[in-house]
């Protein structure tokens, strides 16, 4: 299987059949990543289509030596920070709350684990979220993030302990009702 | 827990965990894991809270994606293959279109030529001159592109305004949902061009004089000027003009009315694609430096993360500064064509000065004696001093041998 700095590169030199095998391959964990971070599924729809159309505009922007995933992730988080700043500005993200469908996977405890990341510190949370759910190294969470490595690596332990701790009190109090 | 006890932190089981520490660091936590309950129940709920965590599953991605990324690749596709279109065809387009220009321009210079052909020197200049309002000599403002306008006063004062600059931008930049500030792309293909003529003049003063009113008229400006005359030659000159690209063919005319032209060259080369690599890299250098003032803005991290940002933030930016300088150079270059003028003069022998009076000559050479007398005596001085001491040696030994000699010479001649 070629790697995703490979298929880029053939992109690149012409070859559409390229940009379709990654689009196959990350439209996935790019629309998850929009999914789990916002509360609007046609919104994550729409900034996920972004963050690709985003990759093809700036195609000859692409240099080999950064990683592909970093690269879409990069793009993504700037997607989402923006998202983010248009709902402060609007006045929507206070009244964004743990609401909606049921998660699919366990309902019970993907709404906790849910309604637990939602309390934690948004710098924490993004760390652990992109360690746990886009699989990213602690270097390309790094490169992402613009962080020191060691930034990584305490935000993921802190994330970790706040997130247990969270998780068993919840647990606690399912358990009393 | 003390470190004598634990001789890894849990921050540094964390990891561990995800599978981020090579085989001899890893073996090492393992080997304690097997003696510390405590570590290896932080690894345990580590484990289960990314089982926990898996639990969150998100549905797949709608199939409505695909029409809006694969219509947007197609777009691409199309604009490449417009693009290959203009590579491959670059060279007949440039020939077609440079045809045309030459017939254009032949059609509109037809008859100022004949009326050159009429008329003296300064009569032609004045018709120019009527043409186009004389400028000073100097350099003049640089033709100024839409990015250019954008980040003006930005260049300038930026050492200066600091914070300020950083905020403003900040401001500037943030709302907009897409925060690219988009690269202009040029209109059209960006060619520089560049002439050589060499001319032999009779009117040398007047041909400078003339080079001069040239870039003048044509709102150019001198770049280099050097003028060389010599005993026994005539002067020459060599100067390198910059005249506006649209004013080169004209200038060229006047030019060649300086004199015979010994030698003319004209060249070009095409910086488009250079341009538009350029200012691609300039958008992206930019957009990186929005997500860093994004990240300076949003964090509020350590202050060694912080000092990070800001040391990323002024390299970014003078990689900015210096890709604009670059960018312009090769603006300004496609804006003004280059010039090389060389200008000889034909050389006319001049009769010499009249030879000096007899009186004159002959005052010269007693003076010639006065200096030749001297000089001998004091060679003399010289080489007795330099030479006597030795002399006056040699004389101690060798006469007394002599006489000896001249001495036995004799008693031998009597005996």
């Amino acid at each position: 299987m070629k790697s995703d700095e490979q298929l880029m590169l053939e992109y690149q030199g012409g070859s559409p059949h390229a940009f379709e095998q990654l689009f196959e391959r990350y439209r996935n964990p790019v629309y998850g990543f929009f999914r789990r971070r916002l509360n609007n599924a046609s919104r994550a729809e729409e900034l996920a289509q972004e963050t690709f159309v985003v990759i093809l505009r700036d195609t000859e922007q692409y240099k080999p030596t950064a990683r592909f995933r970093t690269y879409m992730y990069a793009i993504a988080l700037k997607q989402l920070w923006s998202e983010r700043r248009k709902e402060i500005r609007d006045g929507k993200l206070a009244a964004a709350v743990l609401h909606e469908e049921r998660p699919q996977g366990d309902p019970e405890t993907g709404l906790w684990v849910r309604a637990a990341l939602e309390q934690l510190d948004p710098d924490h949370r993004e760390v652990l979220m992109l360690r746990e759910y886009e699989q990213l190294s602690y270097d390309e969470i790094a490169e992402v993030l613009a962080v020191p490595v060691n930034t990584v690596r305490s935000r993921l332990s802190r994330a970790r302990v706040e997130l247990k701790s969270l998780l068993e009190s919840q647990s606690a109090r399912g358990v009393s009702r | 827990m003390s470190r004598k006890e634990h001789p890894v932190w849990e921050e540094e089981l964390m990891p561990y965990v995800d599978g981020q520490l090579d085989a001899a660091q890893a073996s090492e936590i393992e080997k304690h894991l097997k003696e510390c309950e405590e570590c290896a129940a932080v690894i345990a709920d580590a484990r289960l809270l990314s089982k926990q965590m898996g639990t969150w599953v998100v549905e797949n991605s709608p199939r409505g994606m695909d029409e809006h990324v694969l219509s947007e690749m197609e777009k691409k596709k199309g604009r490449r293959q417009q693009w290959a279109w203009w590579s491959r065809n670059r060279s007949w387009a440039f020939g077609l279109g440079g045809a045309f220009a030459a017939v254009a321009l032949m059609v509109v210079l037809m008859p100022s030529h004949k009326d050159d052909l009429s008329n003296h020197f300064g009569d032609a200049s004045r018709s120019v001159a009527g043409q186009i309002n004389p400028a000073p000599l100097q350099r003049p403002a640089m033709p100024q592109d839409g990015n250019q306008q954008g980040q003006q006063g930005q260049q300038g004062q930026q050492g200066q305004q600091g914070q300020q600059t950083l905020d403003s931008l900040l401001a500037k930049t943030l709302p907009a949902a897409q925060s690219q500030p988009t690269a202009e792309a040029p209109s059209g293909p960006m060619i520089i061009r560049n002439a050589r003529l060499s001319i032999l003049t009779k009117e040398f003063e007047a041909a400078r004089a003339r080079i001069q009113a040239i870039v003048q008229q044509t709102q150019g400006y001198l770049d280099q000027l050097t003028v060389r005359g010599e005993t026994g030659s005539g002067k020459s000159l060599s100067a390198t003009l910059r005249l506006p690209s649209s004013q080169l063919e004209s200038g060229l005319v006047e030019l060649r009315k300086l004199g015979k032209v010994l030698e003319e060259s004209q060249g070009s080369s095409d910086v488009t694609s250079q341009y538009v690599d350029l200012q691609a890299r300039l958008t992206n250098a930019r957009n990186t430096e929005q997500r860093l003032l994004a990240l300076q803005r949003e964090r509020t991290d350590k202050l060694t993360d912080v000092v990070g940002v800001e040391r990323e933030i002024a390299r970014v930016r003078e990689e900015i500064e210096r890709m604009e300088a670059q960018r312009k150079d090769v603006f300004n270059k496609t804006q003004f064509a280059t010039i090389q003028v060389e200008l000889s003069e034909e050389y006319r022998a001049e009769i010499q000065p009249s030879a000096p009076s007899a009186g004159t000559q002959l005052h010269n050479a007693l003076v010639d004696g006065y200096h030749g007398a001297l000089n001998s005596l004091l060679a003399l001085a010289l080489f007795f001093l330099r030479y006597g001491p030795a002399l006056l040696l040699w004389a101690i030994v060798l006469v007394p041998v002599a006489l000896l000699l001249r001495r036995r010479l004799q008693g031998l001649r009597i005996g």
